[in-house]
């Protein structure tokens, strides 16, 4: 295992405190519902995973190796499952998420066209494919269809409400959160700095 | 590429925007020295951008000088080489040439005339660079003609038109490597940014010329901002949880600028058409 420090980014000799915050903000990152429904899902899973064995580790060792270790109030637990309907088991809706989750988009959509009747849950299932695939426009034409259809819904009605607002996904701290400030003319003397015969910087 | 990915430089520190001159230069001079004196006359911040992106990690970034292409009299701090910068130049002059192919058809035998001699300039760069990077000449050959056919019949949907662009900005990473599934996630999405923000910036021109425009043949004759721009946020966002996940040493923080503040920006000023006249300003001076 890497040293736990530097996966949380701090200095070895860095205070309790510091390395709460460092786990807070990476668990902030990394936290599954920024990545739901996102191909890359697993991989934030698993630096999920990585971070918090790594607080882990440092909160343990700091006790002294002893077992009075608890995990931290407000923590990320990552306790984080796919959410599942109840569906048939043998259904093709169930086949298509199946392979929706498994990651084969061209095997789901491929099966999803087979099917001749089209109800709430075959657009929102070729919504979540084209979701995946990054043709979101689709996807939310899709959604809209699903919900439309069977307005009681709350998957269908979440996802669309999903598509309706910004994702609000992690921003990094700092200067981040108020780019709406930022003026574009200003923005873009400063490339004047490019310049071959070079202007001042900073 | 159009030159839509730019940092905002208020926001970069010193170090970083250091890093980001010196990756221009480096890629200006990378161009000089494989194609010749016409080669970095397409050079752009789009390509500044992927020059980043593509870099291994490097934990601590030492610039060389050089001397400058467009001053012979100037030495300037420049990237030194790496299979990244090759990497980009010949990725920049491939898609330099096709962009000029592209502009050559669209604006008829007259309109077309610049972009055709420009690409017959660049036409040996061309040829050179499709011979060392061909899976990528290819790619974007068969995207391109995709393109067109979509074009031709008019297609409704500005997923599928901008999947090809967002597929041929794709095949821009490098295919072994442990980042490529983060790299080609966020390529995707910026293919698809840079496509849309492109025509929702046409829209206007591409309405009188009685051209086709894929927003809209999707929202109509006036566009509709509202839902363009929620669809180009989710693409925004796509990209930055993908650039979370990997792993990009000192060039972390200018990428970071770029995806989420200048990408913003340029789009917050293509919708208030703010950006036409910030095209115009001579940008490359200190005079506004």
């Amino acid at each position: 295992m890497r040293d736990p420090y530097s996966v949380l980014g701090v200095n070895p000799n860095a205070t309790d405190d510091e390395i709460k915050k460092a786990y807070r903000e990476l668990a902030r990152k990394y936290h599954p519902d920024n990545y739901q429904n996102n191909p890359l899902a697993d991989l934030a899973e698993e630096k999920m995973k990585e971070i918090n064995e790594a607080y882990d580790a440092i909160t343990k060792q700091r006790a002294g190796g002893g077992s009075s270790y608890q995990q931290p109030s407000g923590g990320y637990g990552g306790g984080y499952t796919q959410q599942q309907s109840g569906y048939t088991p043998n259904s093709t809706y169930a086949r298509v998420r199946n392979l929706i989750n498994a990651g084969d988009l061209g095997g789901a959509e491929r099966l999803l066209y087979e099917v001749p009747q089209k109800n709430g849950e075959w657009y929102f299932l070729s919504g979540s494919i084209a979701y995946r695939k990054g043709w979101l426009d689709e996807a939310m034409q899709n959604y809209s269809l699903a919900v439309q259809m069977e307005p009681g819904n709350m998957e269908y009605r979440q996802a669309l409400a999903m598509m309706q607002q910004r994702g609000g996904g992690y921003r990094p701290a700092g200067s981040y959160g108020s780019s709406t400030q930022c003026d574009p003319c200003s923005a873009y003397m400063c490339f004047s700095c490019l310049t071959p015969w070079g202007g001042m910087c900073c | 590429m159009f030159g839509y990915v730019r940092p905002l430089r208020s926001e970069l520190k010193c170090r970083d925007f250091d890093l980001y001159r010196a990756t221009y230069c480096g890629l200006c001079r990378c161009l000089r020295r494989r194609y010749g004196p016409i080669a970095p006359m397409f050079l752009n911040f789009d390509f500044t951008f992927l020059t980043l992106l593509l870099w291994q990690p490097e934990e601590n970034f030492t610039p060389c000088r050089g001397r400058c292409h467009a001053n012979l009299l100037v030495k300037k701090p420049m990237c030194p080489d790496d299979p990244a910068l090759e990497l980009a130049a010949d990725e920049s002059v491939i898609l330099a040439w096709w962009k000029l192919k592209d502009s050559a058809k669209d604006d008829g035998f007259f309109g077309g005339m610049p972009a055709r001699s420009l690409a017959l300039l660049l036409y040996p760069a061309y040829q050179k660079a499709a011979k060392l990077r061909p899976a990528f000449d290819e790619t974007v050959r068969i995207c391109l003609e995709e393109l067109a056919a979509l074009e031709q019949e008019n297609c409704p949907s500005i997923d599928r038109t901008a999947d090809t662009f967002a597929r041929l900005l794709q095949a821009a990473a490098p295919p072994e490597e442990s980042r490529s599934r983060v790299l080609t996630q966020l390529l995707y999405h910026l293919g698809r940014w840079i496509y849309l923000i492109d025509a929702r910036d046409d829209l206007k021109e591409d309405r009188q010329a009685d051209r086709y425009n894929p927003v809209a043949a999707r929202y109509g004759p006036q566009g509709d901002d509202e839902a363009l721009k929620l669809t180009l946020d989710h693409s925004l966002d796509f990209m930055g949880a993908a650039f979370q996940l990997g792993d990009y040493g000192c060039r972390g923080p200018i990428l970071e600028n770029i995806i989420y503040l200048g990408l913003p920006l340029v789009q917050r000023a293509v919708f208030d058409g703010s950006w036409a006249q910030i095209k115009k300003q001579k940008i490359w001076s200190n005079r506004q």
